[in-house]
């Protein structure tokens, strides 16, 4: 592996695009807080922020090579640390999943998707192209499944199911047969029933109401229709910033993490919601752009993991807005309120950018 | 690596894919849905509460309010935020006087909005307020508040609870008058708490001007509440009417109500006969008749007329008039009313031509006056008439007119001969409306409204009213004694009559046509007896008022009489009794209720010692006294002193100061007392020659209990008895 680093390869536009929609989570932030006891978010998200981009400038110039080879003790730290948020977690309305650190309070899983990203590209870059066996899969599925289920029982489902689309798209970028995807398919089909039975009775509540929003307004699917009117109130050109009613009056469910697509939608109206959906697409399209032109299979794995993390999330919390998925605490990338996201975020793109540096090898 | 590649391919297209879904979602929902979802949000963020205007005011045409809308507390409740609703019922139950049962009623109905009590008192809402119950609120609302609580009463109507003119004016000028209702738009957030409130202020109503003089109006109730005191009629309707523009300067009706509180009233009281009621007029209708005859040069007024010694035949029928004439001129038959004269008159017009002139003449339509529910009148077409159909109507039967109907009539005579539509509203502030009898029109010419006018002089010089003889002037008029059809038996009543009598004054220039109309009158059921005596009262006082030189010789009787709650005897009567014409006998009135002495062309100077300017230049206008005032404050001195005798249009000099000794004069002046020793000069200004000085009694002449109709509440608070100041009211 050659040790040549080119800084003029840095992914600027990929910056740009991080910082663009950065600023239109703080201006979102800041306005759906300004009249609430959250007011000051978006100073925090902003020192989040600036402690991100440090990160990404320092795992640019750190060789992702070295964090490969010690992945299987980091993913052992990572299993321990799952384990030791369910003994020693605080819980925070009913669901451990931050370990506090001082004055920190600290999300186990979001790092520990970054683990799984580079323990499954070490793993994928080990075995030839197009010769992906049953037993691969079942390997692949077994090292997302701890975790996956560590996290599940904190409980935070979304999570969990973050970790899912990984292991997926890995196995189609590896040129998994088509008939052992619908095989997979069909067995989620089968065991869902079976996990629907074992879902908490909040969990349960969601599905449902997303399967029938109007049948109880006020309770469950609450969430969902109010997602819906604020978006929908929001019309072509929005109410503008800190004008959104059902934001500030407080119809719409946290509005500045989980639901802050909804509130920028009623604040911008049509054109902001798609210019915010562009800047995604953008991103997105950057990061397989960047995978196709990675030094090595390795690096192509861990950007194309990376990228399947951030689509998933913004699939789900952006369908969940629109109504197309069931509520999931899934924040939105780079615009949810929360440090742990911003990091891991800011991370997974240093981590590319660390690729990307190095793409011009001998 | 072509494998791998078509791998991104698929993957990006997955990407865009989903990003498009996205899209089109959001085009679906902020683009073509967007109406359904502004609509959601506003229905849950918003709750809109219609905030009343407020009223316009109504004045008289001197500007004086007569109706106004004063700001009260409503109580409400936004029932989402009672946290126990049993315990703020309990609370509120004995301070605003509802059942507990019916308050947790209240409190429960609804999530956002319910009325508890609407136009509270001060008392109650500072109660309700100090509780400081969460989830009950208060509102400004508008209540309508008549000042003169009785006064004009019938006209200016009634407003209902939720602000909507009822009755009246109130009534037919509702568009105007209320003013546009405002949307108050209340921002609710998720919790069910008020954020905020926007919308347009509430557009005030316009305000209104009547044609109505409230001094003149007061006169006409006054006057016409003594006659029903004394004859105890089912009711009473006096019309001022100003001959030559139509304006009605008073519209008064017995029984009356108190429009702040009308739900206290029986119905009977509500109704406005001076619109609503229409009857046989009877003997006024002759003006009529005559006037027609006159119209189509079917006689002249020096005409003489056999009368048959009082019964004519018509188709077989005898018909007896009340008294029996030999040979009448035209003149004599209005003069003593005759009966067989008028309908010898008819039969020379025929059905067609008499017919003709009643509807012209404004009969069996409505006036077009601005009051709501008034009525046409009953005018069968000749048709329907019998043979000896011609013979009633000529003396005023077998037809029904209105009040405005007939005051108009005599009008016309008036003035010339033009039917000057009755109004009650200033020209600037009328609305125009459809379908109404042209006017002004021309009904009669000037020579047959010149006769009438003679006619009807005569008819108060030396026919059958001779009791609405003005002291000091001419006046003309016509009595109307009608049977009354009893209900049970379809024939005319033995014991039901409507008194009547229409007239103007003075005959040569007149300046005002008054109707009196009393319906079913005991003791007495003449017009003349009845009704001719209250026109008398109310023209004197009308021509005192504005001032008016008079043109005959003034008896040394009352120029105005004391008017006393009990009336016995009323002052007409009582001057008629006046033994003789000489001075001194007014210093024998003294002690017998009469005060205000007129001699010749002069009046008595009222006593406006302690008063305030403003009362002392309301007084005068009242009495038609001018003044002039020096200095502010209270006066304390005037001259001529009070009682002297005046010369026409001499000034009363009235000197003010502010002082202690004043202090405590306003003080009770302000509640009605009459401050006469106060900071009086210690010298009489000497008097004019020959002064005669008037009775030094408490009791002013223009005083009397029956001015308390017209104050406001501070003059009802503490009033030794029957002393009040007529400070002209407003």
């Amino acid at each position: 592996m050659g040790k040549y680093v080119s800084l003029k390869d840095f992914d600027w536009a990929l910056l740009a695009l991080l910082v663009a929609i950065s600023g239109l989570g703080l201006l979102q932030i800041y306005s759906t807080t300004v009249h609430t006891k959250f007011a000051g978010a978006h100073v925090k998200q902003f020192y989040w922020l600036l402690i991100g981009l440090g990160l990404l400038f320092f795992l640019c110039l750190y060789d992702y090579h070295d964090l490969l080879n010690h992945m299987p003790i980091l993913y052992i730290i990572s299993l321990l640390l799952l384990v030791a948020v369910l003994v020693l977690g605080t819980d925070v309305a009913g669901a451990r999943r931050w370990l506090r650190f001082g004055g920190f309070s600290f999300q186990v899983s979001e790092p520990v998707k970054l683990v799984i990203i580079l323990l499954l590209a070490r793993f994928f870059s080990d075995i030839p192209r197009d010769d992906v066996t049953l037993a691969d899969t079942l390997k692949v599925f077994a090292v997302v499944a701890v975790p996956g289920v560590l996290i599940a029982v904190q409980p935070d489902l979304g999570t969990a199911l973050t970790v899912v689309p990984i292991a997926l798209v890995m196995l189609f970028m590896a040129g998994l047969k088509l008939r052992y995807f619908v095989m997979m398919i069909l067995a989620v089909v089968l065991t869902l029933p079976m996990a629907v039975h074992h879902l908490k009775p909040y969990q349960r509540a969601r599905l449902t109401s997303f399967l029938n929003p109007e049948l109880d307004p006020k309770r469950s699917g609450y969430q969902m229709l109010q997602s819906k009117i604020a978006v929908g109130s929001g019309q072509l050109l929005g109410k503008g910033v800190a004008q959104g009613t059902q934001t500030q009056l407080w119809f719409l469910p946290v509005p500045h993490t989980d639901f802050i697509y909804a509130a920028f939608s009623e604040e911008h109206g049509f054109i902001g919601a798609v210019v915010g959906l562009l800047l995604y697409l953008m991103l997105l399209l950057r990061l397989l752009h960047n995978a196709q032109t990675a030094p090595d299979v390795a690096g192509m794995y861990i950007i194309v993991g990376v990228a399947a993390v951030i689509f998933f999330q913004i699939l789900v919390n952006v369908g969940m807005v629109v109504g197309y998925v069931p509520v999931t605490g899934i924040p939105l990338p780079l615009m949810s309120y929360g440090g742990t996201s911003v990091l891991f975020t800011c991370m997974a793109m240093g981590l590319v950018n660390s690729i990307r540096v190095r793409r011009f090898v001998n | 690596m072509t494998s791998s590649s078509r791998s991104f391919v698929v993957v990006s297209a997955l990407v865009a894919a989903w990003t498009l879904l996205v899209v089109a979602r959001l085009l679906q929902l902020q683009v073509y849905r967007h109406d359904s979802f502004v609509r959601q949000a506003r229905r849950q963020q918003e709750r809109t509460i219609e905030v009343s205007p407020v009223r316009g005011v109504i004045y008289d045409r001197n500007y004086h309010p007569l109706a106004m809308s004063v700001q009260v507390d409503s109580i409400f409740a936004v029932p989402g935020e009672i946290p126990n609703p049993r315990d703020t019922a309990k609370m509120l139950s004995p301070i605003l006087g509802i059942s507990e049962a019916e308050l947790q009623r209240r409190l429960k109905s609804g999530r956002f909005f319910s009325w508890i009590k609407r136009k509270v008192s001060d008392r109650e809402a500072k109660r309700v307020r100090q509780l400081n119950l969460q989830g009950i609120y208060t509102q400004k609302e508008n209540k309508r508040f008549y000042p003169k609580r009785e006064l004009a009463a019938h006209v200016l109507g009634y407003v209902g609870m939720d602000d909507h003119g009822l009755a009246g004016l109130e009534l037919s000028y509702e568009s105007s008058i209320r003013g546009r209702p405002a949307q108050l738009v209340i921002e609710t957030d998720a919790k069910q708490r008020w954020r905020g409130r926007e919308g347009r202020p509430p557009e005030p109503g316009q305000n209104l001007v009547l044609t109505l003089d409230e001094n003149i109006q007061y006169i006409a109730e006054r006057e016409l509440a003594a006659a029903v005191n004394q004859f105890r009629p089912l009711s009473a309707t006096v019309i001022v009417q100003e001959p030559h523009t139509g304006e009605i300067l008073a519209m008064a009706n017995q029984p009356t109500f108190n429009p702040n509180r009308y739900s206290d009233f029986p119905p009977d009281s509500l109704r406005n006969p001076a619109v609503a009621a229409s009857y046989e007029p009877g003997s006024t209708f002759k003006i009529v008749t005559v006037a027609s005859a006159l119209e189509e040069k079917l006689t002249e007024p020096g005409e003489r007329i056999d009368c048959q010694m009082g019964a004519i035949v018509l188709a077989g029928h005898v018909i007896h008039d009340h008294h029996k004439y030999g040979v009448l001129t035209v003149n004599e038959i209005m003069q003593n009313s005759s009966g067989v004269g008028v309908i010898k008159l008819a039969l020379r017009l025929g059905n067609e031509n008499m017919y003709r002139y009643m509807q012209a003449f404004g009969f069996g339509a409505p006036t077009g006056i601005e009051l709501p529910g008034e009525a046409r009148g009953l005018t069968k077409p000749p048709e329907r008439w019998s043979k000896i159909s011609i013979g009633a109507i000529a003396m005023g039967q077998e037809v029904g007119v209105t009040s405005l109907q007939i005051v108009s009539i005599a009008s016309a005579a008036a003035n010339g001969g033009w039917w000057m539509r009755p109004t009650i509203v200033r020209e600037q502030f009328r609305k125009a409306r459809s379908s109404m009898p042209p006017a002004p029109r021309k009904v009669m010419s000037e020579e047959t409204a010149a006769a009438i006018r003679k006619m009807l002089t005569m008819v108060v010089t030396s026919g059958t009213a001779k009791t609405a003889q003005l002291n000091g002037y001419t006046a003309a008029g016509k009595t109307g004694t009608a049977q009354k059809i009893d209900p049970r038996t379809g024939t005319y009543s033995k014991r039901d009559y409507v008194a009547s009598y229409v007239g103007f004054a003075p005959a040569e220039s007149p300046m005002f046509t008054i109707l009196v109309a009393v319906d079913s009158p005991r003791g007495k059921i003449y017009g003349g007896e009845v009704a001719a005596p209250v026109f008398k009262r109310i023209a004197e006082q009308i021509l005192a008022y504005r001032n008016v030189p008079p043109s005959l010789p003034v008896k040394p009787a009352l120029r105005q009489a004391a008017w006393t709650g009990q009336r016995q005897p009323a002052p007409a009567d009582f001057a008629a009794e006046l033994p003789s014409s000489d001075w001194n006998d007014a210093e024998a009135l003294d002690g017998s209720g009469a005060a205000m002495l007129s001699i010749d062309s002069g009046v008595a100077a009222p006593n406006f010692i302690s008063k305030t300017a403003r009362s002392v230049a309301g007084e005068s206008q009242l009495q038609g006294v001018p003044v002039r005032l020096i200095g502010s404050g209270l006066a304390y001195h005037q001259s001529p002193e009070p009682g002297s005798l005046l010369r026409v249009d001499q000034k009363i000099t009235v000197w003010f100061k502010v002082g202690s000794a004043a202090g405590l004069a306003q003080a009770q002046q302000s509640t009605g007392v009459q401050a006469q020793t106060a900071n009086r000069p210690k010298e009489d200004q000497p008097t004019d020659q020959g002064a005669i000085t008037a009775p030094k009694r408490q009791d002013n002449p223009w005083t009397s209990p029956g001015i308390h109709k017209t104050g406001g509440a501070t003059q009802r608070s503490v009033r030794p008895a029957g002393v009040t100041p007529i400070a002209a009211p407003g």
